[in-house]
């Protein structure tokens, strides 16, 4: 099993998520992570994340307007992010779970 | 300030990370200037992208620049391994190590064999970058954008020359305060200011080896010395273990005696804390050399002169 990111903060996972809805440049990726996550991505983490999405083939560049240049999902970035979420959901689901049954045990 | 130092900090990054990144990087710092943890997050970043480089970004650079960059990175490495080696030397100088040495020749064959591995380091770092700076300064000669990036290499080294001069001077000056805490502190402080003399320097020969037309033959001159620093380098850690092990199992009393500047840590930690950055310094200048010769060895190495 292949992951994007080591947990549900991941820098991976939090910039395949922002560009889930269309492409964005690096100050629009990190304005809306910090938006829909809390999360405040300094630029050297945003570019690492980017660089290895893009080594990885899961994230794609579009011709640079001034000089930022936005990125996009490609097919293969879709269907990963969508099985890390899947994942998650899942975790996320068993966790409140098994709280809720410890809860009603006290 | 933060905003200077950031923008400074971008130039830590490799250089196919940055001929990819840098300008979009830069807008991102306009757009969004960052305060101290941003800084640390970029230094982070630069050390990640150095540590793990994404592959498609080796494209960026041509495998003559990787040759350039492999041997100006042994150079950087060897600066900061002397640093360690520095330490080291100023550890076990004394009279008490010289007596151990001559009663357990292990810690005496040990120290022997770093200082002669250092000489050969130093020459091998003389020989592989002479004919470079020989070229760089006959450039400086006609060109005058050349002499003022030839400058750059060189203010560092006069300043390191100038702040060793004043260490010493203050050392035999019988001033009572060089034994005391304003001592202490005075030697750290010219010691980390030598040690971004060096840092400085490195940077600058990086620059113009970058920009300087060198013969193939010259820049393989380069990285066999490069990799014969890095060797010695190796060896070097591993005499350094020797010793250290000798000493603290031959001669434990010695090794706990506090070392340095208000001997705050003791013989033996600054022996173990030495070799580990001789041990890093010598792998990371290893595995330069190891990149320079991969890209030598593939087409297109060496044709750009």
């Amino acid at each position: 099993m292949r992951y994007i990111g080591e947990r549900p903060s991941d820098p991976s996972v939090l910039v395949l998520t922002s560009l889930a809805d269309g492409p964005k440049h690096g100050y629009a990726i990190t304005a809306d992570v910090e938006r829909f996550a809390g999360v405040r991505l300094g630029p050297g983490t945003l570019y690492g994340a980017l660089s290895r999405l893009e080594d990885r083939g899961l994230i794609e560049p579009l011709p640079a307007e001034d000089r930022r240049r936005p990125y996009r999902l490609t097919a293969a970035g879709s269907e990963a992010l969508q099985r890390e979420l899947e994942v998650l959901r899942a975790v996320a689901g068993q966790g409140l779970d098994r709280l809720r049954v410890a809860e009603a045990r006290r | 300030m933060i905003e200077r130092l950031a923008r400074a900090t971008l130039r830590l990054y490799p250089l196919g990370f940055r001929r990819r990144y840098e300008p979009e990087m830069l807008a991102l710092l306009e757009d969004r200037p960052v305060g101290a943890l941003g800084l640390l997050d970029l230094l982070w970043g630069a050390v990640r992208a150095h540590i793990r480089p994404p592959g498609s970004l080796a494209a960026q650079v041509s495998p003559d620049e990787r040759v350039r960059l492999s041997a100006s990175g042994v150079l950087l490495y060897w600066v900061l391994f002397a640093a360690a080696g520095f330490g080291y030397y100023k550890t076990t100088e004394d009279v008490p190590f010289s007596r151990a040495g001559h009663a357990h020749p292990l810690l005496g064959v040990a120290h022997a064999a770093v200082q002669a591995l250092a000489l050969i380091g130093s020459g091998a770092v003389l020989l592989g970058a002479g004919p470079l700076i020989a070229l760089a300064l006959a450039r400086a000669r006609r060109e005058p954008a050349w002499r003022r990036m030839v400058w750059r290499a060189v203010w560092p080294v006069l300043g390191f020359l100038g702040l060793s001069a004043g260490l010493v001077a203050l050392a035999h000056s019988g001033w009572r305060g060089s034994a005391g805490t304003v001592g202490h502190g005075l030697a750290i402080a010219l010691s980390l200011l030598g040690l971004g003399c060096g840092a400085a320097c490195v940077l600058a020969c990086r620059r113009a080896l970058l920009g300087l037309p060198v013969p193939a033959r010259w820049l393989r001159n380069a990285l066999v010395w490069a990799t014969v620093a890095a060797a010695a380098m190796g060896l070097m850690a591993v005499m350094v273990a020797i010793y250290a092990a000798g000493l603290l199992s031959e001669a434990a009393g010695l090794a706990s005696v506090g070392n340095g500047p208000f001997g705050l840590v003791s013989i033996g930690a600054s022996l173990i804390a030495q070799l580990a950055a001789m041990t890093v310094l010598g792998a990371l200048a290893a595995a330069a050399a190891a990149r320079g010769w991969r890209r030598v060895r593939q087409p297109g190495a060496g044709e750009t002169v």
